[in-house]
C-alpha cells in the first residue's frame, strides 16, 4: 500500500480500476450468518420479485468495497471521513462489478488537509452506484 | 397498488420526524471486525487481528443502525442513498451508544412504481465519553412490488 501526500493530489488524477465480483455467499457472510438480512441478498426469486432480476447485491456491501477502495488507494496514514453514496441501478450477484474514480476537489477543511473522490461502481460500463468519499491524507510537512 | 388519491403518509409517520430514540448499546466486536474484512479481502495492517482498530465499515453491520424503528408506510423498500461519517477509528470491545431519529419523509410520484416513498432516517453513535465517533444516514425508498410497471421485471 503506497502512502499518497496532500500536495502530490491533483484534481483529475485517476484511481486505477479494480473488479470484484459480488456472490449469494458473499452478501449473507459479511453480515453474519446468523443476522437477518433481506431474503433478496441470497434468493434469486425474492430479488426477482423486487424487479432486480436475481439476487440483490447489498448496498452495503457495495459502499464497504468503495470505502476500502479509497482507503487502499489514499494509504496506511490517511483516514476516510465521509462517504455519501447514490444507488443508481440494483446490482445482481455473480456479475462482476468494477470500481473506479478519480479526485474531485482538495481543499483544507478545519485545518485539516481533504481530497474528495467520486468513485463508482460499474456494472456492464454503466455506473450503478455514485459515491463522494472525503479522505484526510498527510502533508510533507 | 395504481397511484393513491392521497399521500399515504400519515401524521402518526410524520410525528416521528426528529424524535431521537433512546440510546441502544452497541459493541465493537473483533469476530465481525474479521468475517466482514475477510469477505471483502481487506489485508490492511492497520486494521489486523491484535490492532484492537476495527475498519471503518464495521458500521455497515453494527446494531441499531439507522433502519431500527423506520416507518412503514409501504411493504417494499430498497436503499437508495447512504453516507457514513468518521470523526474518529472504531476501537475493537468499546461500547457505544446508538441514537436514531427519521429525518424526512414524502412521497415521489413517478419512476418504476409509480408511487412511493422516501424516509431518510440516521443514527448517531457516541463513545462513553459522549464524543461523537460515527454516524449512519440512508434513504430508503419504500415502494408496493406489485405496482411495479412492466417490463421492468
Amino acid at each position: 500500500m503506497t502512502q499518497r501526500y496532500y500536495e502530490d493530489v491533483n484534481i483529475g488524477d485517476e484511481t486505477e480500476p479494480l473488479e470484484r465480483v459480488p456472490t449469494t455467499d458473499m452478501a449473507i457472510d459479511f453480515f453474519g450468518r446468523d443476522n437477518p438480512t433481506n431474503p433478496a441478498f441470497s434468493d434469486i426469486e425474492a430479488g426477482k420479485r423486487l424487479g432486480v432480476g436475481g439476487a440483490l447485491v447489498p448496498g452495503l456491501l457495495k459502499l464497504s468495497w468503495l470505502s476500502q477502495y479509497v482507503s487502499d488507494w489514499a494509504g496506511p496514514d490517511a483516514a476516510v471521513r465521509n462517504l455519501r453514496a447514490a444507488y443508481r441501478r440494483p446490482d445482481v450477484a455473480d456479475r462482476p462489478l468494477t470500481m473506479a474514480g478519480h479526485v474531485v476537489d482538495k481543499r483544507i477543511e478545519d485545518g485539516k488537509p481533504i481530497i474528495e473522490l467520486e468513485v463508482v461502481t460499474l456494472a456492464d460500463g454503466q455506473p450503478s452506484t455514485r459515491a463522494n468519499v472525503q479522505v484526510e491524507l498527510p502533508t510533507r510537512g | 397498488m395504481s397511484v393513491p388519491e392521497q399521500s399515504l403518509i400519515t401524521d402518526e409517520h410524520r410525528a416521528q420526524v426528529g424524535k431521537k430514540s433512546d440510546p441502544l448499546t452497541v459493541v465493537i466486536k473483533e469476530e465481525d471486525a474479521r468475517r466482514m474484512r475477510d469477505v471483502l479481502g481487506d489485508t490492511d495492517p492497520r486494521y489486523a487481528d491484535g490492532t484492537g482498530i476495527a475498519p471503518p465499515y464495521v458500521i455497515a453491520g453494527m446494531g441499531g443502525g439507522p433502519r431500527r424503528g423506520m416507518p412503514q408506510v409501504l411493504p417494499g423498500g430498497l436503499l437508495t442513498q447512504q453516507e457514513w461519517k468518521f470523526t474518529r477509528p472504531f476501537k475493537i470491545g468499546e461500547e457505544l451508544q446508538a441514537v436514531s431519529q427519521v429525518y424526512d419523509i414524502r412521497d415521489r410520484l413517478g419512476g418504476r412504481y409509480g408511487y412511493s416513498v422516501l424516509l431518510t432516517q440516521g443514527t448517531e453513535y457516541y463513545d462513553a465519553n459522549g464524543e461523537h465517533v460515527a454516524s449512519a444516514m440512508i434513504t430508503i425508498t419504500q415502494f408496493d412490488p406489485k405496482s411495479q410497471r412492466k417490463g421492468d421485471e
